[in-house]
């Protein structure tokens, strides 16, 4: 059970479909696992599917409406994509980002106790990145630069402002001078972040 | 040229089957679609919800009219394709329609603007039917309340979730386009919300 959880607005956002791709998997995976953001998530779809319903519709002509069952033979997409989680514990999400295993991932070393391994989302804007820190290992002074999102997967960390655990989910805005290990300009949303309390770099996992 | 008007007044009126159990024309509908592949029924969801999608694919978008009229046809395909998933235990069907409309426009977008991903909007968004019962017992409460109190909204507030969730806006891009400080934007939706009752703290 988490402590720290997005805000409302992160969710709202989440729910209406308009957070940057990035981002949207990160809260994802949060709200996925999370209970409370689920309930609230809930409600925020519930919100959007009561403006829809009260739209003013537009007319849509006959052809267009042909054009559709026309269409209803058409052969469906073998499978779509199932995001509730198998019985693996790494987060659906992950697993589809990474094509394979933890133990698969390219690690750029930033320290001897922190490494980083960015997985690509296509969302041009944010990236997207698994930090491992290991147990014990400290994290360079440094600001942020652009909006930061952050989600535990396992183990935990503190900094000045308190002590998180798995599924805790932290957003570092600009200017603030906190824990995640590296920002680059570039780094909207930089990401899970996983620390084991074993000191094997190697052999990491989410959950 | 046939125009299609709207039937919204049938969905707000919840019908009682014999097992006592919620159900309402456009369950009925997705139902009858999902055991018997049911054409006639889902010629009448089409013509509900296909003008309803109209106007998301045209409100306040940049979408040509070709894409907005691709949109229109990927969603109704999709619900048609899809309603085999369709539980009605666990989700109301405009609800369930909604998030499909919602994914699929997202998805559109993000096509335009030539994404490389391997993640569609579903597979990092929220999902209509959660398997725990608590959340959906919440989601059918809100429900309830926020179709009461949505027409309540004051013009200001409901502008703005019109743009976050019609739009497909976040609250810094609502804020840019209306001129307005971002604190501003984010007290409205925090006011809107408080208005639908709906429930936000544990
Ligand atoms: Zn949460």
């Amino acid at each position: 059970m988490s402590n720290f959880h997005p805000e409302i607005e992160l969710i709202t956002e989440y729910a209406a479909g308009s957070l940057p791709l990035a981002q949207a998997a990160c809260v994802s995976i949060h709200v996925t696992h999370c209970r409370r953001c689920q309930r609230i998530a809930g409600q925020l779809t519930e919100l959007g599917a009561s403006l829809f319903a009260a739209l003013e519709p537009v007319p849509v002509g006959d052809n267009q409406l042909n054009a559709v069952l026309a269409r209803l033979d058409d052969e469906r997409p073998l499978e779509y994509a199932n995001k509730k989680d198998s019985a693996s514990s790494t987060p659906a999400i992950l697993q589809r980002l990474m094509r394979g295993d933890f133990s698969d991932l390219k690690w750029s070393n930033i320290s001897s106790t922190l490494r980083i391994s960015y997985l690509k989302t296509g969302d041009p804007s944010h990236e997207f990145a698994l930090y491992h820190i290991r147990a014990g290992g400290r994290i360079p002074q440094h600001t942020h630069r652009g909006t930061e999102m952050t989600l535990i997967l396992e183990g935990g960390f503190s900094d000045a402002n308190g002590s998180y655990h798995k599924g805790d989910f932290l957003v570092r805005r600009p200017g603030m001078c906190t824990h995640p290990p590296r920002c680059n300009p570039r780094t909207v949303s930089a990401w899970p972040y996983s620390m084991r309390r074993s000191g094997s770099p190697t052999g990491s996992s989410a959950g | 040229m046939l125009t299609v008007t709207n039937t919204l007044d049938d969905e707000d009126k919840p019908l009682i089957d014999a097992d006592g159990k919620r159900i309402d024309e456009w369950s009925e509908c997705l139902t009858l679609i999902a055991q018997q592949q049911d054409r006639a029924a889902f010629t009448r969801l089409l013509r509900h919800f296909a003008p309803l999608m109209k106007d998301v694919a045209l409100s306040g978008s940049t979408l040509s009219a070709n894409h907005a009229h691709e949109l229109v046809q990927e969603v109704m395909l999709k619900v048609w394709q899809k309603a085999s998933g369709f539980d009605a235990e666990k989700a109301a069907a405009s609800t369930w329609i909604y998030t499909i409309a919602r994914n699929c426009r997202t998805d559109l977008y993000r096509r335009l603007q030539k994404f490389d991903t391997p993640l569609s909007a579903e597979d990092v968004s929220d999902t209509p039917d959660s398997d725990d019962a608590f959340v959906v017992l919440h989601q059918k409460r809100s429900r309830d309340r926020i179709r009461s109190l949505i027409k309540e909204l004051p013009n200001d507030q409901a502008q703005i979730l019109a743009k976050v969730y019609m739009e497909g806006k976040t609250h810094s891009e609502v804020s840019g386009e209306l001129d307005l400080p971002l604190g501003t934007v984010k007290s409205r939706v925090r006011l809107a919300l408080q208005k639908l009752q709906l429930q936000l703290e544990r």
